[in-house]
Parts: C-alpha cells; structure tokens; sequence
C-alpha cells in the first residue's frame, strides 16, 4: 500500500492521460450502439489504421528532431487530421461492407458479431503486410517507430508527480474534442437526429430522418474519434503495431460499459476510470497486472451492473 | 382523391394483414379507418408512411405513385404521423420533439411551434420536460403536435384516444377538429368508433385485412350492424 501512496499522484496523471485515449475510443463503441444497438467489434481495428495514419502523416515531414513552434503546431494538426479522416473513411467502408447488409436484411446480432470480427482480423493482417523484394509478406509484426514530435518536458509538479507536456497535451485534446463532441450531440439538428434515431428509430423514420445517413454520420463521428485517440497515442508512445488495438479496444469497450454503454458521458467517465484504476492497481501490485484489473472490472461490471454506472442508453438519458 | 390506397395487399411473412385494401381520403376530409383488434388499421398506416412495403397496390398522394418513395422522403411530400403508442421521444425534451417534427424543414418554425403551444398550452408549460416524464395524454397531444410541425397535408393519427380517461379523449377530438377546419386533410384510426365516427366525414370499416363497407359517418354511426360489432351493442345515442 505505501506504493500506492508515493505513487499516488504519477498514477493520477498516467490514468488520466491513457484514460482520456479510451474515452475517445470508447465514444465509438457507445455511439454506434446507442443508434444500432450492435457491439463494434471492428472498432479496435478504426483506431490501429488512425496510429498508422499518424505515424505515415508524421514521417512525411521528415523531422530531423523533436518540432517546436509553428512547425510543431503544424505536424500536430495535420497528424491529428490524418488520424481522424482516416479512421473515420474506414469505418463508414466498415459499415457498409461488414454491416449494412445484414442489417437491412434483419439479420441476427450474431451474425453482425462474426462480421466484426471477421473484419477486425482481416484489418490487423492488412496492416501486417510488408513488401519486400517485390512481393508481399505478413512479416510486419514488430512495433512500428515514429519520429518523435513533440520533446517531451516536465510542466510541473502536483504532489509527486510530474506533468509533463504530452501528458497534458493528450488529456486536453480528449476533453475539448469531447466537449464538441457533447454539444453536436445535444446542440444542433443532426445531433437531435442521432439521439432520435437512437429512441426510437421508427419514430424518426416518421418524421424524415434518413436511418442509413444516421447510421454512417454515427459510423464517421466514432471512427474519427478512434482516430484522434490514434493520433494522441502515437505523439504519447511513438510507436505503433498491427495489433494494437486489440487489448486497448478490449479496455475502451469496458469504459463504454462501465460507464453505461449508450451514453456518451458515461464514456468519458468510463475511459478515466478505468485508466485511474488500472494505474492505481499497478502502483500496488506492479505494472503486469495492468490488463488483469481491467478484465476483472469487466467481468464484474457486466455481472453486477450491466447498465454501467451511469445506466441509460444514448441520448436517453436527460443532458 | 389527395390520398389514395388502392387494393394494396401487406404481409408479415407468410401471413397476409391486408388483403387488398382501398381507401381514399379527399382533400379536408376526416377520414376515420375502424375496425376490432388485428384488422390491420395500424398496417394500413404504416404502409402509407412508408414503413411497411406492399406486395401488391399502390398509394398514390396527389395524383403521384408513392409506392416505393422511401418512407423518410414521404414526409417532404405531406405526410406526417402521429403513431400508435405515441412514439415519443422519451429522452428528449418536449420542444426538442416538437423540433423533431419540423427536421425536414429548413428555416424559422417558432410560429409553428407557438401554434401548437396553442392547440396545447399544456405543452407549452412542460417545454423544457423529457418526453418520457409526460403523461399519456400530453404525450398524445405532443405526438400531435410533432406531426403538425411537418406541415402535412394528411395528418395520420393512429388511434389517439388509447388509453386516455374520457374527458381527454373529449379535447383531443375537439382538437383534431379544430385542426382539420385549418385545413389538414387527416385519416383517423381509431377503437373509439362512436366517438370517430361522429367526427369524421366518411369512413371505413377493416375486418381481418379487407374492407368491408364504406359510408358516411353518420350513416355507420346508425346501421346496426355497426353499431352492435363495434359501438358495444345497441345503446341508444
Ligand atoms: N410486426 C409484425 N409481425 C407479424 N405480424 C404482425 C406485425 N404487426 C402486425 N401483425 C399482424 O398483422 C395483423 C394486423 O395488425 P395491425 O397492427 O395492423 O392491427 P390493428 O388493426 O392496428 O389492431 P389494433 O386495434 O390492436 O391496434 C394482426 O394480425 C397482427 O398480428
Ligand atoms: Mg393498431
């Protein structure tokens, strides 16, 4: 216990900022599910091609070191923009290649889960794939480097720990995104759309609302924000990996959940949960248990309380 | 004829809910569609907004084939509905509804919004309330008052008394009334035969998916056959 106590606040802000990349992510899975009431698996994979986006935008600038000033402000943008349109173009072509026609045709939600996760594989072995003496291998399982963007400096200290500017960076760019996010949702005509959709989808048919475009606007905000979470990964840890959605998609799912699947500030709530309590545990125990205390709250949220703890579906739920 | 329904036939699988049904609605009429449970009054107005596809017939609104218009593109042409059960919004509030009712509409819907808050100013009180959180017959009058945002020219309203205390169900008619003599042309659903009845110009009665008579209110209101299927029997009036 007494780690946990030292290391109170450096787990505080390492929570925080890996929490706010699962908040982003997480927001796909609770969005697409509020309107579809379908569980994108695929999901992990929107956000691995949003860390590739990044890394390839990234590179394309040909840093010779860390960026300051203008340029860094620049790379940062554009990066961010890559990952986004990215992500955002692959899950609008998710949905209409895995989804769309089993939908249309009512098919069972078993069939769209083992869609999603035909998908999800072939996307990870798409990314796997390298060229190499004029052929293609799936040889690309190691981590992939980027050049990093940003020097990384110590801002200031709280307590003990220490925040330093890509930590800071990561959680601001997560909070204001979501800020956005919350007010286009509750704000503006679409997002009324949305969340009515969401209600009652026959309803909304009533009263003009276009389902499909709905359901691609919900497919292109999620997989946009995976992207921005992609983007923010990559200038946090520099690297990325075929698979590296998969565990983190698995931790964005269970903050979607615990903080009540449907309902996007539960997202937000759940995302930082889950990375306060998964670094908390780590001071405890040690940094390899880090999955094990997610896959525990997991298990447990689903078996005590499945509506998550703010409960309620999208849109449902009066904010 | 504004509205036509000409013989369509509507399955749900295998099962046929209607078997070649036609009705038609003229301009400014109230046009009042009854019948028990099951006889496919709510079929019929699902298919006409769209919802439900046929496998046979046509609905034609001013002269123009609708068929296969997709239903979210009907209401642009002037249909709008207030389904069976409400189909409120629960999680949003009464004007964010209302709003909901004028999504197709481009530009200022304050005076529309401000003329239903007088059809029913008890909306007007509970604006900023969850749908969800109104009672039955303000969510009927809210289910109405979203369908008015359209600006339909045919206003489909199924079944609004339902479950609503009598006194209610009073102003409602009272209200459909009022907006019909403004000029929406509406096709009424309704259990409530009696009371439909006498409000509406004309009027159809389903059994089992088939039409089988078409009148006058007033004259269904006094032919005892309807009267005793669908009016509880002979109570003098
Ligand atoms: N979604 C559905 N799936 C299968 N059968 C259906 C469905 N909806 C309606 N039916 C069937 O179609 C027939 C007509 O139903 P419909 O809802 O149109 O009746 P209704 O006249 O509106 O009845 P009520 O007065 O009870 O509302 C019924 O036999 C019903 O069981
Ligand atoms: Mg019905």
């Amino acid at each position: 216990m007494s780690n946990f106590v030292d290391l109170f606040w450096s787990s505080t802000i390492d929570g925080l900022t890996i929490g706010s990349i699962y908040a982003l992510v997480a927001l796909g899975y609770t969005l697409v599910y509020g309107v579809l009431r379908l569980i994108n698996f695929a999901h992990s994979e929107i956000f691995m091609i949003g860390t590739f986006a990044s890394v390839g935008t990234i590179s394309l600038f040909g840093l010779s070191g860390p960026a300051s000033g203008l340029t860094l402000v620049l790379v940062l943008f554009c990066t961010a923009a890559a990952g986004m349109a990215a992500s955002g173009a692959s899950a609008v072509v998710l949905e209409r290649v895995a989804y769309r026609r089993l939908r249309t045709r009512g098919s069972s939600r078993l069939a769209a889960l083992i869609s999603a996760i035909g998908a999800s594989l072939f996307l990870q072995e798409v990314f796997a794939l390298r060229w190499s003496n004029g052929e293609l291998h799936a040889s690309g399982r190691d981590y992939v480097n980027s050049e990093r963007v940003l020097e990384k400096t110590e801002l200031f200290s709280i307590g003990d720990g220490i925040v330093r500017n890509d930590k800071l960076l990561v959680f601001v760019a997560a909070i204001l995104m979501m800020i956005v996010l919350d007010r286009f949702v509750n704000r503006t005509r679409l997002g009324r759309g949305i969340r009515a959709t969401a209600q009652d989808s026959e309803s909304a048919v009533l009263m003009g609302v276009n389902i499909n475009r709905v359901v691609v606007l919900t497919f292109l905000i999620g997989g946009a924000m995976a992207g921005l979470a992609g983007a923010l990964y990559v200038v946090y840890f520099d690297q990325t990996r075929y698979i590296i959605g998969f565990v983190l998609g698995i931790k964005a799912f269970t903050a979607a959940v615990l903080g009540g699947i449907g309902n996007l500030r539960g997202a937000l709530l759940g995302g930082l949960t889950i990375g306060l309590v998964e670094n908390y545990g780590a001071s405890i125990w040690g940094a390899e248990w880090k999955d094990v205390i997610t896959f525990s709250i997991l298990v447990l949220v689903l078996l005590f309380r499945p509506n998550g703890i703010l409960g309620e579906a999208l849109g449902r739920s009066k904010a | 004829m504004l509205l036509e329904i000409d013989d369509i036939s509507v399955y749900y699988g295998k099962i046929a809910a209607l078997k070649g049904v036609t009705v038609a609605v003229d301009e400014g009429e109230i046009v009042a569609l009854i019948g028990a449970n099951g006889a496919g009054k709510t079929t019929t107005l699902k298919t006409i907004s769209g919802l439900r596809s046929v496998a046979k017939g046509a609905v034609r609104l001013a002269g123009r084939d609708i068929t296969n218009v997709p239903g979210h593109e009907r209401v642009a042409l002037g249909l709008c509905q207030a389904p069976e059960g409400r189909g409120i919004f629960p999680g949003l509030t009464v004007l964010e509804n209302l709003h909901m009712g004028s999504y197709i509409r481009k530009g200022d819907v304050s005076a529309d919004v401000e003329r239903v808050f007088s059809l029913f100013p008890r909306l007007k009180e509970r604006q900023k309330q969850a749908g969800g959180t109104l009672s039955g017959g303000e969510q009927q009058m809210l289910a109405i008052g979203r369908a008015l945002m359209a600006q339909p020219k045919v206003l489909l309203l199924d079944e609004p008394s339902m479950g609503l205390a009598p006194k209610i169900i009073q102003q409602i008619f009272e209200i459909i009334q009022e907006i019909n003599e403004q000029g929406v042309t509406v096709l009424l659903v309704e259990q409530n035969a009696a009371q439909a009845l006498a409000l509406a110009h004309r009027a159809y009665v389903l059994e089992t998916g088939r039409v089988v008579r078409s009148a006058t209110g007033r004259e269904l209101l006094n032919d005892p056959s309807v009267r005793a299927a669908y009016l509880g029997g002979d109570i003098s009036h």
